[in-house]
């Protein structure tokens, strides 16, 4: 038995929604995706709560610094240790079944541990006073430290824990994924559904991973540097440089945007993969391999420098000419989407759909992240930017863009849970699972978006001002539909029946 | 032509035109492949294919009508257009700092171009204006250390009281980081 499967076995409740079916000698590519898939329902859970604290702050006009530490705690447990983690370890699964090579060594290890040890050193920092955003919004960490509103040691603390997750996400997962792609031996008893890199299925996975690798070197450099200075390693003259709020913001969203854009890669790329299988007359192809492929290369080249649609209100300290063609870069990614509107449609229309709830899940995960393209692609555009930026539609943006990847990659997981666990989900609470996320997601996004178009500032703990309060309570009421969604889900989980048994005998009750 | 769309609510109007005829197609076609009818479906691949090019063709003119429309709020063309109107700049030179505004007016008139000046001190800051309707009518980001201060220019067609607030997140009291213009009558016109 290896760690990751006894530490899975080892916890309470979420340990034995995932428990590694060792029957069939895959444990090898099961162990570390289970125990990451584990783990980012346990943050999912933290994350959760958070979200439904932020609006309560409000209702109940408890104190600002409340609505600053949730509003810091849910963007980063929901981005990072859930939802990254959640497609690390779907993703690392899809990737061992693919190209039939065990997950196991350093690397898996080291993504797990410096992902979650991460996140929760920054937890410790934010309940400790450290109140900077999901974004960091760089120089704040450093000014609030000198206005004496948290301490240097809670500065360090919370970079100790972002560059841990950095580490994750920048150099560990990428490796993985891609020493996974293109070395070691294949071994035949691990190949589950073998797939080539001219697979779509398997060509987004790879892009995503070259952009993670690449696009977040710059922001490693700059971390390094920092956090060296922090501890005294070098003197803070000489991470003078790093610590330049221009020089750091734009290496963070350089990263931060195409962190987005890789999540988009992969899970496109999975949808491509598992869509085929759920095809009514079982020809497993998608409508045009060729055109899939197209949108996935017109994704990744436009977006890579699209981040510059961030910095169009900085007027002229970013020339217009860099502000514009972030605004063009941002729009051609709606073309890479408008074939993948094509693709995915005219693939259904012709083989027709096995409606299963994980399928469903995928497609409208997918359905949810095209709402937020066009959100993306509209907030993107130069007259937008300035009648939007800082508003909540982007808040709105960034929370349904991760929804989307979310559900999608929870569609996913249906598909892939039998093989990790042996236990199959329930058809009627799956079905119940993507009915209420569906609601809550898109209440959820159309309401933030609502407020956005109406004014209301984002990462903002007074929206009494304006009657703001109406979209606050909108938010409230999607989100706690969402709540309900993710219990649904977490009891399907818990209740999941073993494989080859009649349906409705549970685990439970054998 | 198409200015009334660049809005706050323009932009949501625009995305529910984005999404609405597309979530009525995927709820269209999964209905119907799935429920209704889900066996191979008999439509030529050449009718598919014709399809294909009439969506991409629509979508890229509704893409290039959109971002061609907005060039005009570009804010170098707004500052040319202030430039070579014949009317004087007013300045409104601004510090930002946490949580308060330095501004070297706060009196601005109606019907003449207003150049916006900003520079943030200690952390990022934002100064957006907001009309009396509440409508938010453009936002800078500032930085601090940057050469040149962020800059926009803005003519206010109404008079009034309009409010300020910063839209960057810069700590603890970043809500109660606002502040007041007022928008008298053009004092040529009277």
């Amino acid at each position: 038995m290896t760690i990751a499967t006894a530490i899975v076995r080892g916890t309470p409740v979420f340990g034995r929604m995932f428990s590694v079916d060792k029957s069939t000698g895959l444990e090898e590519i099961n162990a570390w995706p289970a125990l990451m898939i584990m783990a980012s329902f346990i943050w999912l859970a933290v994350a959760g709560l958070l979200g439904l604290v932020m609006p309560a702050t409000q209702m109940f006009d408890l104190d600002s610094g409340h609505f600053y530490t949730t509003l810091t705690l849910h963007g980063a447990a929901l981005a990072f240790p859930f939802s990254f983690q959640l497609m690390v370890g779907v993703g690392l699964h899809r990737s061992g079944g693919c190209v039939g090579k065990p997950i196991t060594g350093w690397l898996p290890a080291m993504c797990f541990i410096t992902m979650n040890l991460g996140a929760a050193l920054l937890t410790v920092a934010v309940l400790m006073g450290f109140k900077v955003s999901l974004v960091v919004m760089f120089p704040l960490p450093l000014v609030g430290a000198q206005m004496g509103i948290w301490s240097m040691n809670t500065v360090i603390l919370g970079f100790t824990g972002i560059y841990l997750v950095l580490a994750c996400m920048i150099l560990f997962y990428p490796l993985l994924g891609l020493s996974m792609l293109f070395f070691g031996k294949k071994r035949q008893d691990l190949v589950l559904s073998e797939r080539s890199l001219n697979d779509p299925g398997m060509l987004g996975m790879t892009l995503s991973a070259l952009t993670l690798l690449i696009a977040g070197l710059p922001l490693v450099v700059v971390g390094t540097t920092l956090l060296l200075a922090l501890y005294g390693v070098i003197p803070m003259s000489l991470a003078a440089w790093a610590a330049d709020p221009v020089v750091f913001q734009y290496c963070f969203y350089i990263f931060a945007h195409n962190l987005m854009e890789a999540m988009a890669l992969m899970v496109s790329s999975a949808m491509y993969a598992t869509l085929p299988l759920y095809l009514a007359d079982g020809t497993r192809k998608l409508f045009s391999d060729k055109l899939a492929n197209t949108a996935l290369w017109i994704l990744l080249l436009t977006s890579v420098t699209s981040f510059l649609h961030h910095f169009i209100t900085f007027y002229p300290n970013q020339p217009a000419s860099l502000s514009y063609w972030g605004n063009i870069m941002s729009w051609g990614t709606g073309i890479g989407a408008a074939i993948s509107i094509f693709t995915v449609l005219a693939t259904i229309w012709q083989h027709g759909l096995r409606a299963e709830p994980g399928i469903i899940a995928v497609l409208l995960g997918w359905a949810l992240y095209i709402l937020d393209g066009a959100s993306a692609i509209v907030t993107s555009n130069v007259a937008w930017a300035y009648v939007l930026h800082g508003t909540m539609w982007q808040s709105g943006h960034t929370m349904t863009v991760i929804l989307a990847m979310s559900l999608m990659w929870m569609g996913v997981l249906y598909h892939h849970y039998p093989v990790i666990t042996g236990r199959k989900l329930d058809p009627v609470l799956g079905t119940w699972f993507v009915r209420l996320f569906t609601v809550g997601g898109f209440g959820a996004a159309i309401a933030m978006l609502a407020g956005g178009a109406a004014g209301m500032p984002r990462r903002f703990a007074d929206w009494n001002q304006e009657g703001w309060m109406f979209y606050g309570n909108m938010i409230m009421i999607f989100g706690l539909i969402l709540g309900a969604s993710f219990v649904v889900y977490a009891y399907n989980l818990l209740q999941s029946r073993e494989l080859g048994d009649a349906l409705g005998q549970r685990v439970g009750a054998t | 032509m198409l200015d009334f769309l660049f809005s706050g609510w323009g932009a949501f109007w625009v995305t529910m035109g984005m999404l609405l005829p597309f979530a009525g197609m995927f709820w269209y076609v999964i209905h119907r492949k799935s429920v209704v009818d889900s066996g191979p479906g008999t439509t030529p691949p050449a009718t598919l294919s014709r399809l294909e090019g009439y969506w991409l063709t629509a979508v890229f003119v509704i893409f290039v009508t959109i971002n061609l429309a907005s060039l005009k709020f570009m804010p170098i063309i707004a500052t040319a257009r202030a430039a070579t109107g014949g009317l004087p700049v007013q300045e409104v030179q601004l510090t930002a700092t946490s949580w308060s505004y330095e501004m070297s007016t706060r009196e601005v008139e109606a019907g003449k171009p207003v150049r916006f000046a900003g520079r943030a001190k200690d952390t990022q800051h934002g100064f957006a204006v907001y009309h009396p309707d509440g409508r938010m009518l453009f936002t800078m980001l500032m930085m601090p250390g940057v050469a040149k201060p962020t800059s926009v220019v803005h003519t206010f067609t109404d008079p009034g009281t309009y409010k300020v607030r910063c839209l960057e997140y810069c700590g603890i009291a970043h809500h109660g980081m606002k502040d007041e213009l007022t928008v008298v009558k053009s004092k040529s016109a009277t």
